[in-house]
């Protein structure tokens, strides 16, 4: 059920209770997380806060709190599977589900009184109607009702007469309208998407309450970034909501505009900023800044020789010394400085990249502190996926959490030092990937794989930096093919996780177009393939489109699937050829292989 | 070389900083206060020499009697800065003390630090009316009501004052009543978060 008034039906619910938070292990759940917990300890509010990163530890840890808790709190998780299905909660258990996967499974939208959900309900939705879904079984009653009463038997078999064709008349609607039921459902759920950023759902509850501060507004911002930097939200909607945010920063940050009453240089201020858009350049030197951020790495196709000439050319343009450049961004000459947005932006214009200007906010505290949006967000992910293990997965969460402090300035640097090697890492498995043709034309799709040896291929076992590569694959891939069907394939990557286990995760990303509305339908793609290949996999991550593969099947059986010109099945049958192909490399053997017609 | 063995009880209690209690060493003790016997018994000896007649032996009857003055200054600073440190364990740990520490002290320490706690409950109850006045908690005056804390390792299911179960597992992060909070903070369990 939508909540309709945020504050009536879930604050104020659960202000005198005691909370269980399960929180998603991705940047827009910590900020959500940050901003509830800075509005529970307003105001007491007991609390524990349990990370979680796939369905397994959900379900492990809704079993082991189930019995202290009434109230649980889901941030980013939850909303697109059926949670009292899954879960089989008590009947006075409530779940208050804020979370931006759609589409938000039917089930929670329809139950009355466990499942509340905390999203705007003019994000487009298009959920079903109840009727179309729903349908309350009456008929059997009637069916039962005919006794007949001992009279005439021409009486009675005119009467049986008519029941039989009554109930084949009933019979035949329900089957239609099962069918289109199947459809309706199959249509709503087919595609997934982002909805808007937790984060800010939580800074609008805080705002309602007038106990929002700059703090929160300054978490808001980067859960929104975050869905910017991972590609999950159309670019309208991130103009959109940055247009709402802005109307917040300049509600709390008037003052600094004022020369005589600004505040001290030591107090948080947020700023908005037309900012150029490469990866981390204020704490890095420009020249790498520009050879790591995919837009600029892809448009100047910076894996070939002809590449990097053109990089030079694009640096002689603007009339930036080299030295100047490769120097850390914040020794550069301060003349350079002044102007670098402008001119950067006119040069881009000319060498075809026109989108290097984006809309962002900065926040400053202190002399040297000064951060972007999109700073924040690649440092918090990289420490909440960093393989160097200190401890149980949950030690980086705990550390991700902390970084968004502004008190823990040191994990922050630790995180950002993270995200350089991080970028670098894509950059390189990018260009090996392009130069040696690893990305393959399947047919209706590409793929990729990388082998256990790559350098760095540890790191692309965690589902945000394996999405962030195959996004950066996708887009530098597209413009070096000169293929023009191969610009318009997604892209299906696919990394060893654990390699001692022989399992393999699989990502697969919508293809990249100019106006792509987002929407990914790999998680029905992969459902289906695995369920005709009876292959084990696991859809452990909330993002469904990313898949966990066992490559320990004995045999296959693929079933010929009817030709249908609908994608999705087309796919189906390539991706179970692909899964063949899978386990031959990790498991060369004997394969029985039977095929059905 | 006379007077290594006490030397050695207090460097011992030197290098555990931080307030530890090493164990009783009941032997290194007895040996100290054995070899305080044998000095004493041959100063005996030889005073009663030097008296009747024997000068010489004044300076050797000066140095034993000066080694056993060090001996007994190290043995009681010994015996006197284990107390003061088994004193701070009630305040840390509370009443009872875990088994690992009480291992570590003698049967009379064990005694005198039961009478201090006895001396202590007394006076608390005899401050602050009629229910006294808990001295052992909130050493530092407290900031808010609640406190944030994170666990730092397994340690199973815990009761708040209204009967609720916390079950605190690794990495979790709780919202918790401060007093219920400080004796797991002080032994470990959690850290107390500030934001």
């Amino acid at each position: 059920m939508f909540v309709t008034d945020c504050r009536r039906e879930f604050y104020d619910v659960i202000v005198s209770q005691r909370v269980l938070l399960l929180v998603a292990s991705d940047v827009d759940a910590l900020c959500a997380c940050k901003i509830l917990q800075a509005l529970f300890q307003c105001d007491h509010v007991q609390y524990t806060l349990v990370p979680v990163s796939g369905w397994q530890e959900l379900e492990t840890a809704f079993l082991e709190h189930k019995d202290q808790f009434k109230y649980f709190v889901f941030i980013n998780c939850g909303a697109n599977v059926d949670l009292l299905e899954i879960l089989q909660p008590e009947e006075d258990t409530y779940f208050f589900v804020c979370d931006s996967h759609r589409p938000i499974n039917v089930v929670n939208v329809y139950n009355e009184t466990q499942v509340k959900l905390l999203v705007k309900q003019d994000d487009d939705l298009d959920v079903p109607a109840y009727d179309d879904i729903f349908r309350d079984e009456e008929d059997e009653e009637e069916d039962s009702e005919n006794e007949s009463d001992g009279s005439e038997p021409s009486d009675k078999r005119r009467r049986f007469e008519e029941e039989v064709i009554e109930r084949t008349m009933r019979r035949r609607q329900r089957r239609e309208w099962e069918a289109r039921r199947r459809e309706i459902l199959f249509d709503y759920e087919q595609y997934e998407y982002h909805g808007t950023s937790s984060a800010m759902v939580m800074f609008d509850l805080a705002w309602i309450m007038s106990k929002d501060l700059n703090d929160m507004l300054w978490w808001a911002i980067v859960g929104l970034t975050d869905q910017w930097v991972q590609d999950k939200i159309t670019h309208m909607k991130y103009v959109t909501d940055i247009g709402i945010l802005q109307r917040h920063v300049s509600r709390h940050n008037h003052r600094n505009e004022d020369e005589e009453n600004s505040l001290s240089i030591d107090c948080m201020r947020i700023a908005f900023e037309y900012d150029l858009r490469l990866a981390l350049y204020q704490h890095w030197s420009l020249y790498e800044s520009l050879c790591n951020t995919s837009y600029t790495s892809a448009t100047l196709k910076l894996w070939s020789v002809q590449g990097q000439k053109r990089l030079q050319e694009f640096l002689a343009d603007m009339g930036l010394p080299l030295k100047q450049v490769k120097q850390k961004f914040n020794s550069m000459d301060v003349s350079l400085k002044e102007n670098l947005r402008e001119m950067i932006e006119e040069s881009a214009n000319k060498f075809g990249m026109k989108d290097l200007r984006v809309q962002t906010f900065s926040i400053h505290f202190g002399f040297k502190n000064k951060f972007l949006a999109s700073d924040i967000v690649y440092a918090t992910a990289s420490l909440m996926e960093n393989i160097e293990k200190e401890g149980p997965e949950t030690t980086n969460f705990i550390k991700a959490l902390d970084s968004l402090s502004r008190g823990n300035l040191d994990k922050l640097h630790q995180g950002l030092d993270l995200a350089k090697k991080q970028l670098r890492a894509i950059q390189q498995t990018v260009a090996s990937c392009i130069c040696t043709n690893l990305v393959i034309s399947q047919g209706p799709f590409l793929y990729c794989s990388l082998m256990e040896g790559t350098p760095d291929v540890k790191l692309f076992s965690k589902p945000v930096s394996l999405c962030l590569l195959s996004k950066y694959l996708l887009k530098s891939f597209v413009c070096s093919t000169k293929n023009k069907r191969c610009k318009l394939l997604p892209l299906i990557m696919a990394a060893p996780m654990d390699v001692e286990q022989g399992t393999v995760i699989m990502v697969g990303i919508p293809p990249e177009t100019e106006s792509s509305d987002k929407k990914n339908f790999f998680g029905r793609a992969f459902e289906k393939a695995a369920d005709s290949t009876n292959s084990r996999t696991l859809h452990n991550h909330f993002d469904m489109s990313m898949v966990l593969f066992g490559s320990l099947c004995w045999k296959l059986r693929i079933r010929c699937s009817e030709v249908v010109s609908d994608v999705p099945d087309f796919i189906v049958l390539q991706l179970c050829q692909l899964a063949l192909f899978e386990m031959f490399q990790y498991r060369p053997g004997l394969w029985v292989l039977c095929l059905r017609g | 070389m006379v007077g290594e063995r006490a030397v050695g009880l207090v460097r011992e209690l030197q290098s555990a900083a931080g307030g530890r209690l090493p164990p009783f060493r009941a032997e290194e003790l007895g040996q100290t206060l054995e070899e305080m016997r044998t000095l004493y018994e041959r100063n005996q000896a030889d005073v009663s020499e030097a008296k009747s007649g024997r000068t010489d032996l004044i300076f050797l009857i000066r140095f034993r009697h000066c080694c056993l003055l060090r001996n007994q200054r190290c043995i009681v600073a010994y015996l006197y800065d284990r107390l003061l440190r088994i004193r701070a364990l009630r305040w840390e740990y509370g009443s009872i003390l875990p088994n690992t520490i009480q291992f570590h002290m003698a049967a009379e320490e064990v005694e005198w630090f039961n009478r201090y706690k006895k001396s202590l409950a007394t006076y608390m109850r005899s401050v602050g009316g009629e229910e006294g006045l808990d001295l052992t908690q909130d050493i530092k005056p407290p900031k808010s009501l609640y406190i944030e804390v994170r666990c730092l390792r397994d340690y199973g299911e815990f009761e708040i004052d209204d009967g609720t179960t916390v079950l605190l597992k690794k990495n979790s992060q709780h919202f918790l009543p401060r007093w219920k909070c400080e004796q797991l903070i002080r032994q470990g369990v959690l850290e107390h978060i500030l934001s």
